[in-house]
């Protein structure tokens, strides 16, 4: 009489299946290692068999078993075997191109509202410190942080401030600036702006309106003094793409804020999750604008001093980011 | 918020969340608590810190840069470095960063699909939005600013009091990228109680029990005398030993008093006893279940009397 013929149905079931899970058990372990595109193909093959095999043989021990070992072994294997199953299998080449070509400009296109609104509140802000500005100068000193202004205010002579926009003895090496740069205050403003979206729109908004109005105070002090144009200029160069950076980061706090605040028919987290998917790309659309930036500060700003060149420049760039947003990843007719 | 106090689905164990992959299997993954992850998390930090440092240290050696840049050129790196860290190891390793490998945790896709690169970058990005901007605030504090301090303060008892609210104790950026983090699996296969003890004959003739002897208790009672028998291989002194022998006379007495067991059992053979009694009750259980008669516990009997009362 054989040795199966006593055992109990649960214990037939096991010694039946055993080998098959050791052999599972070694092949995900490989997989956890060494990822799947390390391994053959029989053994990839086994290993989706397999795992099949187990989740069906868990299925069958959760309705006929009450051996708890068994049942704990099997979950777990089981498990095991399906995250290295279904783990990501894109690479990261891949993933960057189809970034650039496609997902970006669309995002960008998809959540256009959001991103309007972003530049609203920025230009709103821009509009309303001019005028506040020249209604009383001493609005100036409300607004702006001394250590932003760098010294100039409606105290300093037209001389100095023509003296910064036209720096004629760069001190900085490239480099340096490019990272003093990245971490000055618009880059931080712009994960500021981002990060309270999510939480809800109004910080964001706000901290967007009140950069506006820095803008604002600071043209206008420069305009009194009829350097205008001057600051156009100096600002272009990277400002074009530094200050649409933080609108669009704004715009894409807004968004993820909108989803918590109006969720419409879904649940909050599931608005919060479907939002998340555009504005985390508009996130990234600006940290590449801000790097870009940073360089354009860093290199650009100290080595070309003709104002027209600036101009030129800082909208010309303007211009290519907005084409790549407008004409990049749309589908062929 | 809703999702802040989403009720468990009945009949789950706390602490577990259940997936359900393609094949239609549900699968049940214990959510990794915040100490652990905090944990991972530090080891995560030290880790760049340490690359960045060495970095900077090779560029302050081969003297590029003035040292006057050198901090804004170290801070640069340290952001350069963290974010792509974390998405990358995470896409790689299908869900694990060094630290998270160490400690043995995992992100999983909340909908049982595979972990997508957009969700990786999105949980990654929101950590520095939700761990690090608060944190290097609270790092460059003076004290001459109370409203940054307070903000901060504000901010960090937000962050961290979301995943310990949160069900599957998600971070804010979990919830968006709709991930959580797990802990490993661990398989490890038992020997089979019943096998082991089947090669004995004489155990079994021994000790046998009737069909009415064994409807007494249900599967709670049958895996709790497994773990009982289990313990067994792992005793080290005697004080133990003693304790567990009184013990296993305390569960035999108990069962043949339940059961109404007459036959005599030496104290010798209490072992063997309670494996036969494993065995027997087991098979019948098992075979009650295969009816359709699942008895979870004890109190099977008293349930099915106020059903249907005979």
């Amino acid at each position: 009489m054989s040795d199966q013929g006593n055992l109990m149905r649960s214990a037939r079931f096991r010694a039946e299946r055993e080998t098959d899970w050791r052999k599972l058990e070694a092949l995900t372990a490989k997989a956890e290692k060494q990822g799947l595109a390390g391994m053959t193909f029989a053994e990839a093959r086994d290993l989706a068999s397999l795992y099949r095999r187990s989740t069906n043989a868990l299925s069958i021990a959760r309705q006929i078993s009450l051996d708890r070992a068994l049942l704990r072994y099997l979950e777990a294997l089981t498990s095991r075997a399906y995250l290295s199953v279904y783990a990501p299998q894109e690479r990261l080449g891949g993933l960057l191109r189809r970034f650039f070509a496609q997902s970006a400009p669309q995002a960008m296109r998809r959540s256009w509202v959001y991103i309007l609104i972003g530049f609203l509140c920025m230009a709103l802000g821009a509009v309303a410190g001019y005028f506040l500005y020249f209604e009383n100068a001493s609005w100036y000193h409300v607004f702006m942080p001394p250590e932003l202004a760098g010294g100039r205010g409606p105290d300093s002579t037209t001389g100095q401030l023509r003296s910064v926009i036209y720096d004629s003895d760069p001190d900085a090496s490239g480099l340096g600036a490019f990272a003093t740069y990245l971490f000055s205050h618009n880059t931080r403003v712009a994960i500021f702006v981002f990060g309270l979206g999510a939480f809800l729109c109004v910080p964001a908004i706000l901290l967007t309106f009140y950069n506006g109005l820095l803008l604002g105070a600071f043209y206008a002090l420069h305009v009194e003094r009829g350097l205008g144009f001057d600051l156009a200029g100096w600002l272009s160069i990277h400002g074009v793409t530094e200050l649409s950076a933080i609108c669009i980061a704004c715009g894409g706090g807004v968004q993820l804020g909108a989803a918590v605040l109006f969720p419409g028919q879904r649940s909050r987290t599931d608005a919060l999750r479907d939002a998340g998917k555009d504005a985390v790309k508009l996130a990234l659309v600006a940290a590449i604008m801000l790097v870009a930036a940073a360089l354009l500060e860093g290199f650009g700003r100290q080595l070309i001093q003709d104002r027209t060149a600036r101009l030129v420049i800082g909208w010309g760039i303007g211009g290519l980011w907005l084409a790549w947003f407008v004409f990049a990843g749309r589908k062929r007719s | 918020m809703r999702f802040w106090f989403k009720k468990r689905p009945k009949g789950e164990r706390p602490g577990f969340d259940e997936v359900l992959p393609p094949e239609g299997v549900p699968l049940y993954f214990e959510i990794a608590t915040f100490g652990v992850r905090f944990g991972a998390q530090l080891i995560d930090i030290l880790i760049t810190t340490l690359a960045a440092l060495a970095l900077v240290l090779l560029l302050s050696a081969m003297g590029l840069s003035a040292p006057g840049f050198m901090m804004a050129i170290a801070s640069m790196l340290f952001f350069l470095i963290r974010i792509p860290y974390y998405v990358v190891t995470e896409l790689l390793w299908n869900g694990q960063t060094l630290g998270k490998r160490m400690v043995k945790i995992k992100v999983i896709a909340a909908d049982s699909g595979s972990l997508t690169a957009q969700s990786l970058v999105v949980r990654n990005l929101m950590k520095e939005a939700e761990i690090f901007l608060p944190g290097t605030l609270l790092l460059s504090l003076d004290s001459g600013s109370p409203m940054w301090s307070l903000i901060s303060l504000a901010w960090i008892t937000g962050v961290i009091a979301v995943p310990l609210i949160n069900r599957r104790s998600q971070r804010l950026g979990d919830i968006i990228a709709g991930t959580f983090v797990i802990h490993l699996p661990k398989p490890m296969l038992l020997k089979d109680l019943a096998l082991s003890s089947n090669t004995n004959r004489e155990v079994k003739a021994k000790f046998t029990f009737l069909a009415h002897q064994l409807d007494h208790y249900g599967a709670f009672e049958l895996q709790t005398l497994e773990d009982l028998l289990r313990a067994d291989a792992n005793v080290y002194n005697s004080a133990t030993a003693m304790r567990r022998k009184e013990t296993i006379d305390a569960v035999v007495k108990q069962i043949r008093k339940k059961i109404d067991f007459a036959d005599k059992v030496n104290p010798s053979e209490n072992i063997e006893f309670l494996q036969s009694f494993y065995n027997a009750q087991r098979a019948y259980l098992e075979q009650r279940q295969l009816f359709g008669d699942k008895r979870a516990n004890k109190k099977h009997k008293d349930e099915k009397d106020t059903q249907t009362p005979d």
